[in-house]
């Protein structure tokens, strides 16, 4: 028993680092996971900032700061996608099938793929925190307040990358992956993403209501801000949880369709 | 075939040319050779040899960095032109967009060659028919077979009548079907003029298609001439005698060696000697063993092939030359 | 069978010369390969107009009340980003354009056009002129979408042409800049850098907010980027602000042309390195 578990995660081990490294290998991956949330910032941050102007705008101590916790969000959505897109190619490519031959339980294989993405989300939201942190982010919230936030945003990374997953495994499409990336963005915009929720629309700040990472970017940014009534921490821990327990069940379930199947 | 008039200019002719590559590696070093008007001209050489980069420089895609070339009478570096103009090229893994209609491709390439809309139709309907993909010409490139396609790049190449043409390992992956298919349309757009300059290395194409064969090596031409004057230099025939067994292999030796000078041979019942008359020289081997009273199993003459030509050119074989040759090459002198 | 008009002899002298095949009907057949790439490819336009309008509605939910400071001149967020997201999907087919080419260069493809007698320009002009055409979807799309939730079209007939006309420009813009990329690194790796540097061209300009609202580097970066120029050309369409004038319209063109001239003489350039 104990040595199935040191097995298994051996497996989840070597997968997850073999993930990782092809994400720093290929430049495709690269420039969405880790510059382009980055770009979105810079020019969010410097075109909207006028918007600490607006009455009912929360008092923050820098609007970058404010802002950031959208970025991670972002940085969470695009590495779980990204994770998707790469296994998509594993399957085009017939490597997947080789692992799928390998005498190694289904879940690990899920397992080590989203091993790789928490991995990637580390990375980035460490260099996101601290980007921002340079040009002129503050964090009220102090280390502790944006490890918090960072954690918040990996757990939801390794929820995007179990959804992500669960269709690739399904499609095996490279192509469709890749055209639902303007979804990121879906429901980057449909969550208070760089915005207090008060001042959206009334009909996004209606919806806002039903999508978990709302709740996530919320308590992100209470945690950076050091200040709980931009967002409770605990109902955004429960979310970014669920949608992970969630994803990664669905993930197993589509693995276990295929190798059915096949 | 034999060539047309000397008067006309070589179809190709290149003096001193040089292609470096960054780093001054030179991929093409001081290369000549003339290919005339009307022939197949086979070019042959190892992967690295400098023949893709010979072929484009040729094709007017690659400057040289010296030297000079001219085809149909241009020059391809200050009439590229001229040269885009007289020239059908079909590059090796042949580029073909897959989203696009066999018909439409080859309409599209009437209007690259400056062909009015009905011209390019009907001359697309046309080479359809000639290389057998009418049926085929309305569905999209990416469905059809390594072979339609290898045929559909030479229509390609053939849309607006070129005076010379350049087919890059044209039947490289192909079956032996499709392969001898496409060698009759080469044959056949030969008998009509054109003049083919073929990169191959597979030898038995060369041997079946071209005129004259140039080898290159390290960048520069190290043997040029039809594969029979190519052949003869490498050596003359060879006449293996195998022995039954028990036989006297001494005494075989003794009684063949009257008949012609004898050869190396690794195996222990087996004998050969040079065999200058070539099949003429079967007879008079058997009688000579005969007389010896040596029982002799089997006879067989073994000609050069391309492949030794190559080997004793340029010291190494050519990837898929097995095909054709004959399977003990060890015995022939190089 | 007609192998005897494929005799030599057959050719007529005057094709043996150097001159190179009529533009026209070379351009026009460059033009038809290129729709194949949206009417061809299953979920080709999905990239191209989703994202300017998850990117106009998104943006439109999450910044709309940014109208009430003042110094804007519209009271529609709507209308204020209707011309910017035109404009950014224009762009983004443009930069499709360039990705293209790469793909075509690393296939081989390309090759075939070069050893063509075409001149040298129409292999970068077939490329513009498919993506001009294919960058009229998502600024249709946009514009139509955006009009039907509330966005207002104060310019006119005149205002909607001005939007084309920038939207057109710019879409030549980004595809020469793209293309010279292309020809530049021959590999479709330089796919992000050319979509990259369009999205920071489009959004380091008066993109959010009009430039008074504007604080710190993007004051200053907003100002010398021509696209501001470009989104003022494009926002007489809709932005009751800026009416239709002249002094809205030529900084606007001045740019288009300046960046055309550069960029496809630096896709040019590349283009002729090609066989060096």
């Amino acid at each position: 028993m104990i040595a199935g578990v040191a097995r298994e995660s051996r497996v989840v081990t070597a997968l997850g680092r073999r993930a990782l490294s092809v994400q720093f290998r290929r430049a495709q991956l690269l420039m969405p996971t880790f510059v382009l949330p980055l770009m979105l910032l810079a020019v969010i941050a410097s075109g909207t900032s006028a918007g600490r102007d607006l009455r009912d705008f929360p008092e923050v101590s820098s609007y970058l700061g404010f802002v950031v916790a959208g970025t991670l969000l972002q940085g969470a959505l695009l590495s779980g996608l990204t994770s998707g897109m790469a296994l998509a190619n594993d399957i085009e490519g017939g490597f997947f099938d080789r692992l799928l031959a390998a005498p190694v339980r289904r879940s690990s294989l899920v397992f080590g793929r989203l091993a790789g993405t928490l991995g990637l989300a580390v990375l980035q939201m460490a260099w996101f925190l601290l980007v921002a942190l340079l040009f002129g982010a503050s964090y009220p919230g102090g280390v502790l307040g944006a490890l918090g936030a960072a954690a918040l945003a990996v757990i939801t990374a390794v929820g995007i990358g179990g959804l992500a997953i669960a269709i690739a495994i399904r499609t095996g499409s490279m192509s469709l992956m890749q055209s639902i990336f303007p979804f990121v963005f879906v429901l980057l915009f449909t969550a208070p993403a760089f915005f207090p929720r008060d001042l959206l629309t009334p009909t996004l700040r209606d919806l806002s209501a039903y999508n978990p990472l709302t709740y996530v970017v919320e308590g992100a940014r209470g945690l950076l801000q050091g200040d709980a009534s931009l967002g409770d921490p605990w109902i955004g821990l429960a979310a970014a949880v669920g949608l992970a327990a969630f994803a990664t069940a669905l993930a197993v379930l589509a693995l276990r369709d295929r190798a059915r199947r096949t | 075939m034999s060539g047309p008039a000397s008067s006309s200019p070589p179809a190709v002719s290149v003096h001193g040319l040089e292609r470096a590559f960054k780093g001054g590696i030179k991929a093409v070093d001081g290369l000549d050779l003339e290919v005339r008007e009307g022939e197949v001209y086979g070019f042959l050489g190892p992967n690295g040899a400098g023949k893709t980069t010979t072929v484009r420089i040729l094709v007017t895609l690659l400057k040289p960095t010296a030297g000079e070339a001219r085809v149909a009478g241009f020059d391809v570096v200050s009439q590229a032109d001229a040269v885009r103009r007289n020239i059908g090229v079909a590059l090796q893994e042949a580029a073909i967009d897959p989203l696009m209609t066999g018909r439409e491709l080859l309409r599209m390439q009437g209007a690259l060659h400056g062909m009015k809309g009905a011209q390019a139709r009907s001359r697309a309907e046309e080479l359809l028919d000639r290389v057998g993909l009418t049926d085929a010409g309305g569905r999209r490139v990416g469905q059809y077979s390594g072979g339609m396609r290898r045929r559909l790049d030479l229509a390609m190449a053939l849309v607006h009548r070129p005076k010379v043409l350049f087919l890059d390992e044209p039947t490289t992956g192909l079956d032996p079907t499709s392969r001898s298919a496409l060698w009759r349309e080469v044959r056949s757009l030969n008998d009509d003029g054109t003049t083919v300059f073929l990169t191959t290395q597979y030898l038995e194409e060369a041997e079946q298609l071209a005129d004259r064969v140039g080898i290159i090596a390290g960048g520069s031409l190290v043997a040029e001439g039809t594969p029979a004057e190519l052949k003869a230099h490498v050596g003359e025939p060879t006449l293996h005698v195998d022995l039954a067994p028990e036989s006297d292999v001494a005494a075989a030796r003794v009684a063949l060696s009257a008949v012609g000078p004898l050869v190396d041979c690794q195996d222990d019942a087996r004998v050969a000697i040079r065999a200058a008359r070539g099949k003429a020289t079967v007879p008079l081997a058997i009688r000579a063993l005969d007389e010896a009273g040596i029982a002799v199993e089997s006879v067989e003459v073994e000609s050069p092939t391309l492949d030794d030509v190559f080997a004793a050119v340029t010291g190494s074989t050519l990837e898929g030359a097995t095909q054709g040759a004959s399977a003990d090459q060890a015995e022939v002198p190089a | 069978m007609s192998t005897s008009t494929d005799s030599p002899a057959g050719r007529s002298g005057s094709r043996s010369g150097g001159t190179n095949s009529p533009a026209g009907g070379v351009a026009w057949a460059f033009w038809l390969r290129s729709l194949n790439e949206v009417t061809r490819v299953r979920g080709a336009l999905i990239g191209t107009s989703i994202a300017p309008l998850v990117f106009l509605l998104g943006t439109s939910g999450q910044f709309g009340r940014l109208v009430g400071l003042p110094g804007f001149p519209t009271d529609s967020y709507l209308s204020w980003i209707i011309p910017l997201c035109c404009l950014q999907g224009a762009g983004f087919a443009g930069a499709a354009a360039g990705a293209n080419l790469a793909r075509d260069i690393e296939q081989g493809w390309f090759d075939r056009l070069l050893v063509a007698p075409v001149a040298r320009p129409l292999l970068v002009l077939g490329p513009v002129l498919g993506a001009i055409t294919r960058s009229m979807v998502p600024v249709t799309l946009v514009l139509i979408v955006g009009v039907l939730i509330g966005g207002e079209v104060t310019g006119g007939v005149l205002g909607i042409v001005a939007l084309y006309v920038a939207s057109a420009g710019f879409c030549t813009v980004a595809a020469m800049w793209a293309i010279a990329i292309a020809v530049h690194f021959r590999t479709q790796q330089a796919g992000p850098l050319m979509q990259m540097s369009v999205f920071l061209g489009v959004f380091l300009s008066t993109a959010y907010t009009p430039q008074p609202l504007l604080k710190g580097w993007l004051e200053d970066v907003a100002r010398v980027n021509p696209v501001s120029h470009i989104l003022e050309l494009a926002r007489q369409s809709t932005v009751s602000g800026i009416d239709l004038s002249l002094a809205h319209t030529w900084p606007g063109l001045v740019a288009l042309a300046a960046l055309v001239a550069v960029f496809g003489a630096l896709a040019m350039i590349g283009l002729r390195r090609m066989g060096r």
